[in-house]
């Protein structure tokens, strides 16, 4: 079979081999096949730029921006990661002052009822939609960015949907006093701090267990989706629920609550946990050393850690690293930033270049990042503008509504219609179209490739060692400026639309491709 | 607690946004990872078939997720069981509405009473899986794979176009939602879409090739990348010309505002507009009423939430009329039922044996099918209904007698079809 042959097949599928009525209507042509780009770009890792410090940056950060790149080429991979892993010592003023523009999330959860009571504020989704403009702002502006990714990290590991209506004067806490609290401390404290969270009782209704009648819901998750994983047995989850029972919420403060009247007692085991709990008074205790047994677990360790490979290693990360970041987890007791050192140290990683894909929400923040916008130079609509954007490409930060998290494999996120709102969203951000507010610069042309290229092929160049640290191609350099109707050795006039009014389309093509899609 | 609403953010992004209940498609992460590689070579096998055109039914497949309450909906009133267990929240006799000498349906499925009647719209009782699993997760994945004790990793709705030689995204779609739906997932070829009007290209114009572009940049590719891509390039051909015109519903059906009745108007869209489609998939989420299910009244959560449903099934049905129904079979699924007795919170935790509806042209309706085991303590699996029906064996013999599918066991391993009759030959 010839290569032209095969492409039209390829593209005959798009449309689906002439069956529906429909199919003749377009996107027929016949595009001419490329073998030798074909060849070069097969393996993922052939899309993304080797070197170690930027391998680095796609990974532990969302998104390289000149910034990043500069820093990591001063201090070197070992330096900037450890620099990363301190985040308390990291100046981030900016993203400091921008916070401001969100003031409910410092409110404690009897201040914002008191306030709905009182008529000052309004009963609604306002906080928790601010928990989640704060969170789309951090990723792209904070200067923490492992730790931010951490929090998402664990925001999704312990879900609590954002926003969700039962949750909607505690969950901004949770994510305060839970989540960021523990972020870079150790699991099995982030796992009882969320046990005894208003935010989390109400969501997995441990709220509503009581001794006469346990809600398994929370129980069950907390072993299958907070720890062991699916170990467990139906009288594992109805124990687990009996000694959970009276952790719950106080309807009058919304605060967290131990109830002595709601707390069933009698002997529980769970897996090799095993407690008298002979009395309620002793209740919350014995269900703290459940919870304390259930984070060290050998099965949590290998969970936790497999998670945090697939997030920054490779969907399917190799044994020999899982067993070896078990052995870091368990011997330091839960402790996380002793397990990402060794993770980012490893082999494994250091092998992994390019074997990830970028879901949506690293997408559309790496993509502000790639373009190095600011935000609104005042307010918030421009942030507001972008979360609703990602919301629609189906990965708004904390949102997911079961409460096993964000999937995070290639596997779950090929869908067409998210790669199409993907590619919308490219366009949208980079062109202003939407979020119009952030800041930009003038010409952003000349912001990202400089002094003007002698040809369409030394634009494509440049935009590419911009945006990726490497060219591409020659197959697909032509490609690109194929589509100003120009070969790549044509001359780039200063008046020319491709560093004009279109240029912001030449930028979106390449974050719609795989050079952009993986990291 | 009064409910919430949603100043300041539009209707779709409240639906997006609704809560855990909708314990979505593709849920379990791990799982999703063992397609890697179903792709590539398979799927140019595929690609050499070149498909007749498909003249069996349209199946809809309608997943309510989070755990159905089948007794809530198809209510075994003969079974004084029943009442016993749910003091709180049992249907009561008098509230029922169609049905037989053993079952009423809940008052809320009201729109559909006209279709119960005419004989389009049945149901089954104690359907299920082979083995309970309580955990939404896994129980879903085992679902939509529906080969347990297998090293099938696909979907089998994507066993089910393979079969039928389905070559073009546009004949397996899901609508409502951006993530694929993993009953799809799969070698063989298949669409996600949130809506219709949104399946479109921003900036791709004349003078703009912007998808033949990035055909370009993606040939070659890994086929996790390549395949979406040639999906989107290609599939945007159809959608455009089926956004062309502005979609009337037809015989005054009116959908309610809703993610589900958005997603069956388009499906509905998709029929008529004869883009192939072979079987849809759209989602129902928030059944996992742990809590507050209450009684069949209006304003009260379960009452409330088999109103939309029978709204928007009614307004489908009643959007394809008489004749397009008969070339439609829509079937509710749900990974496990709830359990018998209710909880403290006036709700129900995870169950096994459940009810599943059907509606379509070809459907023996006005009556409930299968086996009842009783409710009685010693009829249940751990507190569950159990099951006398394998979900498997009622769709398969969809397949067989509606879609024409002839081999339903490269679908379905060692199940064999019901012969119950809860569908006509065509």
């Amino acid at each position: 079979m010839t290569d032209s042959r095969k492409t039209s097949i390829g593209r005959r599928s798009l449309v689906g081999g002439a069956v529906g009525a429909v199919a003749a209507t377009g996107l027929v042509a016949a595009v001419p096949a490329s073998a030798s780009a074909a060849t070069a770009a097969r393996r993922p890792a052939g899309y993304v730029a080797a070197d170690a410090e930027l391998h680095l940056l796609r990974r532990a950060t969302y998104g390289p921006t000149a910034e990043s790149v500069a820093e990591i080429r001063r201090l070197g991979t070992k330096a900037w990661l450890e620099r990363q892993l301190a985040p308390a010592g990291i100046p981030d003023a900016a993203c400091d002052s921008l916070m401001t523009r969100f003031p409910y999330l410092e409110l404690p959860i009897s201040e914002l009822r008191s306030r709905v009571k009182a008529g000052t504020m309004r009963y609604g989704w306002d906080t928790m939609l601010q928990l989640g403009f704060a969170a789309t702002s951090r990723a792209i502006w904070s200067e923490r960015q492992l730790f931010e990714m951490m929090v998402d990290f664990w925001s999704n590991h312990l879900n609590v949907t954002n926003p969700s209506a039962d949750v909607w004067d505690n969950r901004h806490d949770y994510d305060r006093k839970v989540i960021r609290s523990h972020a870079f401390g150790r699991f099995a404290d982030m796992l009882k701090a969320s046990a005894r969270h208003p935010a989390m009782l109400t969501y997995l209704d441990n709220r509503f267990s009581t001794r006469a009648a346990p809600n398994e819901n929370y129980g069950r998750e907390l072993l299958e989706l907070h720890t062991v994983g699916l170990i467990y047995t139906e009288s594992d989850v109805k124990n687990a629920a009996r000694l959970l029972t009276g952790l719950t919420v106080d309807w009058d403060t919304g605060e967290y609550r131990y109830s002595l009247n709601s707390h069933a007692t009698g002997p529980v085991r769970v897996l090799g946990f095993g407690n008298a709990n002979p009395t309620a008074a002793g209740g919350e205790k014995a269900a703290l050393a459940m919870l304390d047994y259930l984070a060290m677990h050998p099965a949590t360790a290998k969970r936790i850690v497999t998670k945090l490979a697939v997030r920054f290693v490779s969907d399917n990360p190799p044994a020999s690293l899982v067993t070896s970041l078990t052995k870091v987890y368990l011997a330091n007791r839960s402790a996380i930033v002793p397990v990402l050192r060794a993770l980012f140290n490893s082999a494994e990683f250091r092998g992994s270049v390019g074997a990830k894909v970028r879901t949506p929400y690293e997408d559309l923040v790496a993509t502000v990042r790639a373009v190095g916008y600011g935000p609104d130079a005042s307010g918030t609509t421009g942030i507001e503008s972008l979360y609703w954007l990602i919301n629609s490409s189906g990965q708004a930060p904390m949102a997911w509504a079961p409460p096993n998290g964000y999937p995070d494999v290639a596997a779950a996120w090929t869908s067409p219609g998210g790669l199409l709102s993907r590619w919308n969203a490219h366009l949208n951000i980079v062109a202003g179209y939407r979020p119009k507010e952030f800041q930009r610069p003038e010409n952003l042309a000349r912001e990202l490739v400089g002094k003007l290229p002698a040809t369409y092929g030394a634009l494509v160049d440049a935009l590419a060692r911009r945006l990726f640290g490497r060219t591409l191609p020659a197959a697909h350099t032509a490609a690109l400026t194929g589509y100003f109707g120009k070969a790549p050795t044509a001359a780039l006039g200063a008046a020319d639309s491709a560093v004009g009014w279109k240029f912001s389309q030449l930028v979106a093509l390449m974050l719609d491709s795989p050079y952009f899609a993986t990291r | 607690m009064p409910d919430l609403s949603c100043d300041g953010c539009a209707d779709d992004q409240r639906t997006t946004m609704s809560r855990r209940g909708v314990l979505g498609r593709a849920a379990a992460a791990g799982a999703a990872g063992a397609l890697a590689g179903l792709t590539g070579d398979l799927l140019s096998t595929q690609l050499a078939f070149a498909a007749g055109r498909y003249s069996g039914d349209v199946l809809v497949v309608l997943s309510l997720r989070g755990g159905f309450d089948g007794l809530s909906a198809i209510v075994p009133a003969g079974d004084p069981a029943y009442y016993a267990a749910r003091p709180g929240i049992a249907v009561p006799k008098s509230r029922l509405i169609g049905g037989d000498s053993r079952f009423g349906l809940h008052p809320a499925l009201a729109p559909l009473l006209p279709y119960w009647k005419a004989g389009t719209f049945g149901a089954i009782q104690a359907a299920g899986q082979r083995a309970p699993n309580r955990s939404h997760f896994a129980a879903m994945e085992q679902l939509e794979q529906a080969a347990p004790g297998t090293s099938l990793r696909t979907g089998w709705l994507d066993r089910m176009l393979g079969g039928l030689g389905a070559t073009d995204p546009m004949q397996g779609v899901s609508v409502g939602g951006m993530m694929p739906a993993r009953v799809m997932a799969g070698p063989v070829p298949a669409l996600g879409m949130k809506s219709i009007d949104e399946f479109a290209m921003f900036g791709d114009q004349a003078g703009q090739p912007m998808a033949a572009t990035l055909a370009k940049l993606y040939e070659g590719a890994p086929a996790a990348l390549s395949g979406p891509a040639r999906q989107v390039t290609g599939s945007l051909a159809t959608t455009r010309a089926l956004a062309a015109t502005a979609y009337h519903p037809a015989n005054g059906a009116v959908y309610p505002d809703d993610t589900l009745g958005r997603a069956l108007r388009d499906v509905a869209r998709l029929i008529k507009g004869k883009a192939g489609l072979m079987s849809a998939c759209v989602d129902s989420g928030d059944w996992d009423m742990h809590e507050n299910l209450g009684i069949a009244e209006s304003g009260k959560r379960m009452h409330d939430k088999l109103a939309k449903l029978a709204e928007a099934l009614a307004a489908f049905a009643r959007d394809l009329g008489t004749a397009g129904m008969k070339r439609v079979t829509l079937v509710t699924v749900s990974e496990f039922g709830r359990r018998v007795h209710q909880n403290g919170s006036g709700g129900l935790d995870h169950g096994y044996g459940n009810a599943m509806m059907l509606l379509g042209g070809g459907v023996v309706g006005g009556k409930v099918h299968g086996r009842w085991p009783g409710l009685s303590e010693r009829h249940l699996v751990d507190g569950d209904l159990a099951v006398t029906t394998d979900y498997r064996a009622v769709i398969a013999e969809i397949l067989h007698k509606r879609c024409g599918l002839a081999n339903t066991r490269a679908v379905f391993p060692d199940i064999r079809r019901t012969t119950s009759g809860i569908v006509r030959p065509r």
